[in-house]
């Protein structure tokens, strides 16, 4: 795998372009090996949203070592930029271009429009074209049973909830985990608390301060840093991770948390090029061993009755025989929105913008 | 609500603390005239610096230590820039405040999202029990309590040292202040560097208390408020801490507010603190002829003794 800056990126491209593509080596079957390009939004870190981006790409390659020649683009902030990109990586004969954020999809479109021989994936993609997938991780499914942990484990019913922005993706990560712990406990509410911000882990910090001085014992969220478990722990509060495993900085509190496994998304898409079999579609997968999300490791801490209830119902999720927005649902207005016995179809869960019962705290009017 | 008022107030003594430290460094600096738009940039190298020290030798104080000694150098390059070199203030500020956010970056890049273990802080205990100071002032950082003594030490060194008065002097008229026989470009040297040393420990509070981890650009914008807080606190160190706490406190509030229910948009409500600051800033300094008295006259002025 090599790894370039947007910035070397395109110093080199205009004059490597071809000669790259021609200069591939070929395996035992004389077959070249597929070129594939994976552009990120911001440069790779320890932890967070691009790391689990960057492992994804470690095990594609693991997958068919020999195979394919890897080309990963860091720090492409600007949409204009990823335009560019994309169209650069393209043009060096790159088959397979895979974008890692939703802010990617509109230049995407704009260039696999243009370029048809070229397949695209984009994470958490809306729209598809014929040469262009997406995929997206159903990590309600995570957050409900990390709300089943923290509903078991909270001793002050109160949990706490730093969102970064209140769009559907963070919101049903937040409705599954109150419809996980009030699953186990119905005098459980969550308190949320909006930061309008993806980087700015002091306020990170001051919100999870907030939400535990009116008594939250319990904290998840959606921005992507290590800072929200240990300003819980510095507290004495539980957390539940989210996006990779902090579980190096968190030593002591972290119950578990909700991890994007992005393997299985970028190893298919690799498989089908080479096969000449790979078809456009939006997949969006939860848990389970060819899905697009994980537990984190579960604390040490807790009880084995706890414990198995989660895995159990983990297993349930798998097969099929529980689903986190199964019926009667009621928004935090006392609207039913969900009937018994029915499950809120996909296309509104992809665009859910209300709150469940037992959210308290400012939220956007749906 | 009374409940929430101890940690409301913990808080925002804690949000409002790299302001301070950043705005009290850049008032002493554009007090001697020289402004420094570069504090973003100081503070996020400082911030860096100081992270990887305090996670390579799990001290913090050695931590804050090196991003005071990391904010100074940066302080250096603009000092050199600026008063030896005679180039131009505003511009050599920006381009401090990009090349800080790059090269801070660039520094970090092994340490992109780490954090650190919760650090003991090791606070005055003595004071516990007494009601409502007691619970606030044993959960502070000892940091908070330096920006106090920082905030003392400047306003004392200002308005009631001769030093200060020299510094001041620099500032206001440099000619006047050489052709008595004070060294302005030292004075101004130093009050530069002094800004860049308060800077890097505003980066290294960032990095190491108040959220202790490594992020590119993780300052977030506190060193543009730190800018603007000092010109509408027009000049004056109390009014500096006013605004540092009030805007910390308005952020603080809207997130309590949040919690608790009460608020409308959560878009709208995290313009507030930057609304209210500026407001009351303005507000409590209309009065133009006190503007004028405060206001460094030659700041930004390049002077050459030769000239």
């Amino acid at each position: 795998m090599k790894i370039v800056t947007r910035r070397e990126f395109l110093k080199s491209s205009g004059a490597l372009g071809v000669a790259a593509a021609a200069g591939s080596v070929g395996d035992a079957f004389g077959q070249p090996p597929l070129m594939v390009g994976v552009v990120h939004q911001f440069p790779i870190g320890d932890v967070g949203w691009e790391t689990q981006h960057s492992l994804a790409t470690k095990a594609m390659e693991a997958a068919f070592p020999g195979k394919l020649k890897v080309t990963v683009v860091t720090d492409v902030q600007q949409a204009q930029d990823a335009e560019r990109v994309f169209r650069d990586l393209a043009a060096q004969g790159h088959k397979l271009i895979i974008g890692t954020t939703f802010s990617q999809m509109a230049p995407m479109l704009k260039v696999a429009r243009q370029l048809p021989n070229t397949t695209f994936e984009c994470c958490a993609a809306i729209n598809t074209l014929k040469n262009m997938g997406a995929y997206e991780a159903r990590n309600y499914e995570a957050t409900y049973l990390g709300g089943v942990l923290a509903g078991r484990m909270t001793k002050s019913n109160v949990l706490g909830w730093v969102g970064a922005f209140p769009i559907p993706q963070v919101v049903w990560r937040l409705d599954g985990f109150v419809l996980g712990a009030r699953s186990v406990n119905p005098k459980v509410t969550c308190k949320v608390v909006w930061i309008n911000t993806w980087s700015d882990p002091a306020k990170e910090k001051d919100a999870v301060s907030a939400l535990i001085s009116q008594g939250a014992d319990v904290l998840a969220g959606s921005p992507n840093t290590p800072v929200q478990g240990v300003a819980a722990e510095e507290r004495g509060a539980w957390s539940f991770g989210n996006c990779s495993d902090f579980s190096k900085y968190v030593k002591q509190k972290q119950l578990s948390g909700d991890l994007l496994d992005w393997s299985n998304a970028y190893i298919e898409a690799a498989r089908d090029v080479m096969a000449g079999t790979w078809k456009s579609q939006s997949r969006w997968r939860g848990l389970g061993p060819s899905g697009y999300t994980k537990m984190a490791p579960y604390n040490s801490a807790i009880p084995a009755d706890v414990l198995a209830d989660v895995q159990k119902r983990e297993k349930d999720i798998i097969a099929g025989k529980l689903h986190p927005f199964a019926g009667p649902i009621k928004d935090r207005d006392g609207k039913q929105r969900v009937a018994a016995g029915a499950v809120l179809p996909d296309a509104e869960l992809r665009s859910i913008n209300w709150a469940v019962e037992g959210v308290e705290g400012a939220f956007p009017k749906a | 609500m009374i409940d929430s008022i101890v940690p409301i107030l913990i808080v925002t003594l804690g949000a409002g603390t790299p302001l301070i430290f950043a705005a009290l460094g850049e008032l002493v600096t554009e007090k001697s005239g020289v402004l420094n738009l570069g504090v973003e940039g100081m503070m996020l190298v400082g911030a860096v610096v100081a992270f990887i020290t305090a996670s390579n030798t799990g001290s913090l104080w050695l931590g804050v230590g090196a991003g005071l000694a990391a904010g100074t150098a940066i302080a250096l390059i603009f000092a050199v820039l600026t008063l030896t070199l005679q180039a131009n203030q505003v511009a050599a500020g920006l381009a401090l405040a990009i090349f800080g956010a790059g090269f801070s970056a660039f520094v970090g890049k092994g340490y992109l999202g780490m954090a650190l273990q919760s650090m003991p802080r090791g606070a005055p205990s003595l004071l516990s029990g007494v009601p409502l100071i007691g619970p606030i002032l044993t959960e502070l950082h000892p940091l908070v309590y330096l920006s106090w003594l920082l905030f003392a030490a400047v306003s004392w060194f200002l308005y009631k040292s001769r030093s200060g008065l020299v510094l001041r002097a620099a500032g206001e008229s440099p000619t006047a202040a050489h052709s008595i026989g004070y060294p302005v470009i030292r004075i101004r040297y130093l009050a530069t560097l002094f800004g860049g040393a308060m800077a890097g420990v505003a980066g290294a509070y960032l990095s190491l208390v108040n959220a202790p981890l490594w992020m590119e650009g993780m300052t977030a914008g506190r060193g543009w408020i730190a800018l603007a807080l000092v010109v509408f606190a027009s000049w004056r160190p109390a009014r500096v801490m006013l605004g540092a706490y009030l805007f910390g406190g308005v952020t603080i509030t809207q997130f309590f507010a949040q919690g608790s229910g009460i608020g409308f948009a959560s878009q709208a409500m995290s313009t507030l603190p930057y609304l209210a600051t500026i407001v009351v800033l303005v507000l409590i300094s209309r009065n133009l002829t006190l503007i004028r008295l405060n206001a460094p006259v030659s700041l930004g002025k390049p002077f050459h003794p030769d000239r």
